[in-house]
């Protein structure tokens, strides 16, 4: 590629006499990536760097030219954020959030599992029936379950009542800022337990069979063959939904968008501040409601450098493991 | 545990409890369904299943709503963009299983590591590019950036390792050019990869919600997904037609699902198995 900028026939005379079966070879298989290595260079590579850019710059909010008018304000948006009691909180919720969705991903996935590893005629069909919510858009779902969950009316309200409680009758489930996150994540681990469902079966199926029958030879109990011999052996399983789930705690926006916008408003300490206010949430915020893009920028850097310490966490810590 | 033979009482238990999971599971999507057929008045009432079903609310969202213009551009997105992502990521995919070049482990490492970049950070300054290049409100600008699936490129790459390279040496003694073996003998022998990434990434495009909030904010090019969002927000209290559009635009994916679901679920879980 470096002969690119020589004249071309001479260009083209080099290229011809020094053209090995190497040069050929590597020729063809840049031809081949060209098309994926442009859009990923355009798309997913110079974004990164530019919202670097955007980070350490401000966007007047008058203007909606997001390259001319910017102003260089230096670390300005990062020393904002880590005043930012708003930043924070929403820290806070992402964990509260991934604290709430990866055992209970994980006990159902497993759970559905165990279940699904018998041979019972039919047993495909729930497999299928568990999977499907997986590959449906979580804003549809997010928008069925805020009906669900509707106050006076929703049906869930109304199956409570129907067992004498009352509790969320006034505001649904969404409305009250004690339950809102824990409605959430209800609503995502039933959408997405079907993955973690697969992947704990094809685990649990590859587990010999002869592990079983010398522990019940031994006497054990079944529960004792579950936490022995199964829980062990599909440990990694379970070191990767707690990778991908932190992950997607990091990454969680559609399903608040959809049921609760950050919301229900919680006092802290004479602030407003929302239940459901995940770090995904306001990075969004602040870049479409507030026009803030540099702040945002700044935000999903420090997105960035969480997800990346996870990472690393989880690779020393699974490492370890095997 | 142990696959065995089991009990009637066994199995009895078991199937109660396999029931009231899926019951719990698809109960959204049953609830869905059938407020959808309920009269608007209806979305309440103390009966579960619609005392009179009505296809009025498909008839509204469809018409009145705008949902049959949403749902051609959904698929116009949709299809398109699952097009080119599958053949772009079979082409980079085809060159990691099968040739040596220049950078070649150095590139794959680094596209590994771009997955791990979360997709939030990605949201504002893909948007300012769509911006500099005045492709805010086109088709192109909803299509385009998501061109290139890492994800996609690794399964393909899996995949095709597995293809015997003599078959590409026979081929090449038999006068083969690069293009026709590529052509000839790994797209045949790809076909079930292709077509499970095909449909993962319709499905990714089907249901991509954000990135279409934000660069087409003109109600001709709303996917369904993104008029489904702006209907909530501007009629919250018509309930009966935000599930008769919820219906709409979950079935696509359902149908495809239903009979393609073994695609689905092994294409989806095939990159995470292989630690």
């Amino acid at each position: 590629m470096r002969s690119r900028d020589t004249g071309g026939g001479e260009a083209r005379r080099i290229w011809s006499r020094t053209l090995t079966s190497r040069g050929r070879e590597n020729l063809t298989a840049y031809a081949f990536l060209a098309p994926f290595l442009i859009i990923f260079a355009v798309f997913l590579v110079y974004p990164v760097v530019y919202s670097l850019y955007l980070a350490l710059h401000q966007v007047p909010s008058d203007s909606f030219d997001v390259f001319g008018g910017l102003q260089f304000v230096g670390l300005r948006n990062f020393a904002k954020l880590f005043t930012d009691v708003k930043f924070w909180w929403s820290v806070l919720m992402t964990l509260y959030y991934a604290a709430l969705i990866i055992p209970s991903g994980i006990a159902v996935s497993l759970a559905l599992a165990l279940l699904l590893n018998n041979r019972l005629r039919g047993v495909a069909i729930y497999r299928s029936a568990f999977f499907m919510p997986y590959v449906l858009d979580m804003l549809v779902i997010g928008i069925v379950w805020t009906l669900i969950y509707s106050p006076h009316i929703g049906i869930l309200v109304r199956l409570f009542e129907s067992v004498g409680i009352t509790a969320f009758s006034e505001k649904g489930f969404l409305g009250m800022s004690s339950i809102a996150m824990p409605s959430v994540v209800f609503a995502n681990v039933l959408k997405g337990a079907g993955f973690g469902m697969i992947l704990y079966l094809s685990a649990i199926q590859n587990i010999p069979r002869s592990l079983y029958e010398a522990a019940e030879i031994d006497g054990a109990t079944s529960w004792r063959r579950f936490t022995a011999i199964t829980l062990p052996l599909v440990k990694p399983i379970t070191f990767f939904m707690v990778v991908i789930g932190t992950i997607g705690a990091l990454n969680a926006f559609v399903e608040v968008y959809a049921m609760t916008s950050g919301g229900p408003s919680v006092d802290v300490g004479g602030r407003a501040l929302g239940a459901t206010w995940v770090t995904g949430y306001y990075v969004f915020d602040a870049f479409y409601n507030q026009w803030r893009l540099g702040y945002a920028s700044a935000m999903s850097y420090v997105l960035l450098a969480l997800t990346m310490i996870v990472t690393v966490v989880n690779r020393r810590f699974l490492g370890e493991k095997d | 545990m142990s696959v065995r033979r089991t009990s009637v009482a066994r199995s009895t238990a078991l199937y109660f409890g396999l029931t009231v999971a899926a019951v719990v599971v698809l109960f959204p999507f049953f609830w869905m369904v059938v407020t959808a057929f309920k009269e608007p008045g209806q979305a309440f009432s103390s009966e579960i299943l619609p005392s009179q079903p009505t296809l009025e609310n498909f008839r509204r969202v469809l018409s009145d709503f705008g949902f049959g213009r949403y749902f051609a551009n959904s698929v116009i997105v949709a299809t398109t963009a699952a097009l080119f992502a599958t053949m772009f990521a079979t082409f980079a995919g085809y060159v990691f299983a099968k040739k040596q070049f220049f950078m070649k482990e150095r590139l794959f490492t680094f596209l590994l590591i771009s997955l791990m970049i979360p997709g939030m950070m990605y949201v504002v300054p893909q948007f300012a590019i769509i911006n500099k290049l005045g492709w805010m409100n086109t088709y192109r600008a909803m299509i385009i950036p998501h061109l290139a699936n890492v994800f996609g490129l690794f399964l393909m790459r899996q995949y095709m390792m597995t293809i015997p390279n003599e078959l590409i040496d026979a081929a090449r003694i038999d006068g083969a050019g690069e293009w026709q073996i590529f052509r000839k003998v790994m797209i045949p022998l790809s076909i079930p990869i292709i077509a499970t990434l095909f449909l993962l990434t319709f499905q990714f495009h089907w249901n991509n919600f954000l990135w279409q909030l934000i660069v087409a904010n003109v109600e001709r090019l709303y996917t369904v997904p993104v008029g489904l969002a702006m209907f909530k927000s501007a009629h919250e209290e018509l309930y009966t037609l935000k599930m008769a559009g919820s219906c709409i635009s979950v079935l696509p994916i359902a149908v495809l699902f239903f009979f393609a679901q073994r695609y689905f679920i092994e294409g989806m879980t095939m990159g995470a198995v292989k630690e």
